[in-house]
């Protein structure tokens, strides 16, 4: 076997190579990084929101969108009386009537953008389990809180969500009382308002949905339930049934996201491709006089690997640490919430697998051009 | 008894829809440490037979012993193996790894034997030694003359102790002076050394300090000179 040494001196003979080899592979490398870092941010934020143990009732038919849903006022409390082994808390059922609603919002700045807006009761806590006030106290009439996401949906700065600042929807002023976090779900990026107010707002004598935590219930009695109360014409599913469906929504995004990734590491890989058939073919001469020496084509091979493997590897180490610094705790907005981009093991560990294989199978098309000529041939070219 | 023994070699290859064969039933002796030279227009089959000698190339047909092994039918691999012990070979361009020192260049025949680090020092030392450039071993070839680039090439294919040296227009690229210093190393290694030497040279001066010189021609051997 040649030397490790001659593999990393090789690296150095050419720094315009050297740097378009690096530069290809950490564009490559980062890309796919960012493509696996989005689908796993949305997939996780997604799967996090919905819980086993929650159920919703929507409208019979708006199965698919609860903003379209629309449910009868009395159907809350009709819920709450009827079916047995729900949640609770001091007396009072962990069954929580929602108004779900998109619409511009307006910041003190004068920044408006669409909003998701939730309008809700105090007890929507006992079903939204994972929601904690930051700071600030729970709305009431008047007032709004908002998910410590909230400014990263509207694309403002945080200090203009924060409690005491106002929003405006429509004409009318609102005062945030509190900011909340619900760790890893789209409610982060939601508005909190109290329900009446947004009933109002909307002109709404009906509610969106209805969510319903569990106990010692299972969703098939939510689905007795329903069956039974056919007159509020309602459908049951679970909530993380829910999230899983919206999952499927989004497929075409991330299918976008792969392709764009997918088209650009191309073009930088055929870049790369080519600067590696320059580089080994510049030297075709030096293998066939090292063939002549008694080298082994397997052991050239091998170095040509090395040589290559040192450059990729070096871009995937500049991918992830400009991932680290550029994209790991980014928030990205999306129509249903916000999620975050985290650099975990999966996500680094496909950085480093892609920069090894660019590094090997990359490396083998070129090596073998530059190789598999016969000697003699090899010897005389220039 | 030869070193080389060459019996009734052809070697053909096709180019398309042509066959063409550069030589064709070529039979020669060359003896432990005899300094051939192989002389002839381009085209004649000088390199072809160099290259089969070099154990580069295979024949088509007929028998190539050398040193009492018969290397026609070696695989790739295997002649690969071969050259590796047995074969020293000098280029008229030198083909010198330019990103290593006179030094490494010359050590990298012994990276393929087992050798320690410290015996592989003193080979590699002795060679330099040999051709006159222990105080150029840590330069660069794009340190170097042509002279002294060619004489780092002749140590590496020395370094290893091979029984045959093959040099395709050793002094090719060399100015008289240094071609005459070359050529002196040769005869030194041939003579001193009991090297066998199979050089081809357009250059008559370079291959009058051969011991023998052989002509050919579109294949075949047309003419054998003894120097005295």
């Amino acid at each position: 076997m040649l030397p490790f040494t001659y593999a990393l001196r090789n690296l150095f003979r050419d720094p315009s190579r050297l740097a378009q080899t690096v530069g290809g592979s950490a564009l490559v490398v980062l890309l796919l990084i960012a493509a696996v870092a989005l689908n796993e941010g949305m997939d996780s934020v997604l799967s996090a929101s919905g819980s086993s143990k929650n159920v919703i009732l929507v409208g019979k038919g708006s199965e698919e969108s609860i903003e379209r849903s629309e449910v009868h006022l009395d159907a809350e409390s009709a819920a709450a009386t009827s079916i047995r082994g729900l949640d609770g808390r001091l007396g009072t059922t962990a069954v929580s009537g929602e108004i779900y609603y998109q619409a511009p919002l307006e910041t003190e700045s004068g920044h408006k953008d669409q909003a998701l807006l939730r309008g809700v009761l105090e007890k929507a806590l006992l079903v939204h389990t994972k929601v904690r006030l930051l700071e600030g106290y729970f709305p009431g009439p008047g007032e709004v809180m908002v998910g410590h996401l909230a400014h990263r949906k509207l694309g403002v700065d945080a200090d203009e969500l924060s409690p005491g600042m106002p929003v405006k929807f429509g004409d009318s002023r609102f005062i945030i009382s509190g900011v909340f976090a619900a760790p890893g779900t789209v409610l982060e990026s939601e508005i909190w308002f109290d329900r009446n107010d947004l009933a109002t707002l909307t002109q709404r004598d009906t509610l969106s949905a209805i969510i319903i935590r569990l106990d010692s219930a299972e969703l098939d009695d939510v689905q007795v339930f329903s069956l039974q109360r056919n007159d509020l014409e309602l459908a049951a599913m679970g909530e993380d049934v829910y999230y899983s469906k919206l999952g499927v929504f989004y497929q075409p995004i991330k299918i976008m996201t792969w392709v764009t990734a997918a088209l650009v590491s191309a073009g930088a890989l055929f870049g790369g491709l080519n600067t590696l058939y320059a580089a080994f073919a510049a030297r075709i001469q030096e293998m066939a006089t090292l063939q002549s020496i008694g080298y082994t084509r397997f052991a050239l091979l091998v170095s040509l690997i090395q040589e290559s493997l040192l450059a990729t590897l070096t871009g995937t180490l500049i991918a992830c640490l400009i991932a680290y610094f550029l994209l790991d705790g980014c928030t990205v907005p999306f129509s249903i919430g916000t999620f975050t981009l985290t650099l975990s093991p999966q996500v680094i560990f496909t950085g480093l697998i892609t920069g090894s294989l660019l590094g090997t199978i990359g490396t083998l098309p070129p090596a073998f051009r530059c190789l598999l000529p016969p000697l003699p041939k090899a010897l005389r070219s220039a | 008894m030869s070193f080389i023994s060459i019996r009734s070699v052809t070697k053909s290859f096709t180019k398309g829809k042509t066959t063409i064969t550069p030589l064709e039933d070529l039979s020669l002796d060359v003896t432990k440490g005899e300094f051939l030279a192989l002389m002839g227009p381009s085209g004649s089959g000088k390199t072809t037979l160099l290259n089969l000698v070099a154990g580069i190339d295979s024949p088509t047909h007929g028998e190539l012993t050398i040193d009492s092994r018969n290397i026609a039918g070696l695989s790739r691999a295997e002649l690969t193996r071969w050259r590796a012990k047995h074969v020293g070979y000098i280029f008229q361009l030198y083909h010198l790894v330019p990103i290593l020192s006179a030094y490494e260049n010359v050590e990298l025949p012994l990276l393929l034997g087992k050798f320690s680090k410290s015996e592989r020092k003193e080979k590699i030392m002795a060679a330099l030694d040999l051709v006159g450039l222990t105080d150029r071993a840590h330069h660069r070839p794009s340190e170097l003359s042509g002279g002294q680039e060619q004489r780092v090439a002749i140590a590496r294919a020395i370094v290893h102790d091979p029984g045959l040296l093959v040099a395709d227009e050793p002094t090719g690229d060399l100015d008289r002076e240094s071609a005459d210093s070359i050529l002196a190393l040769l005869n030194q290694l041939a003579g001193e050394h009991n090297k066998t030497i199979v050089m081809v040279t357009h250059d008559p001066k370079a291959a009058a300090s051969a011991h023998r010189t052989l002509h050919l021609e579109k294949g075949q051997l047309i003419e054998q000179n003894l120097q005295s």
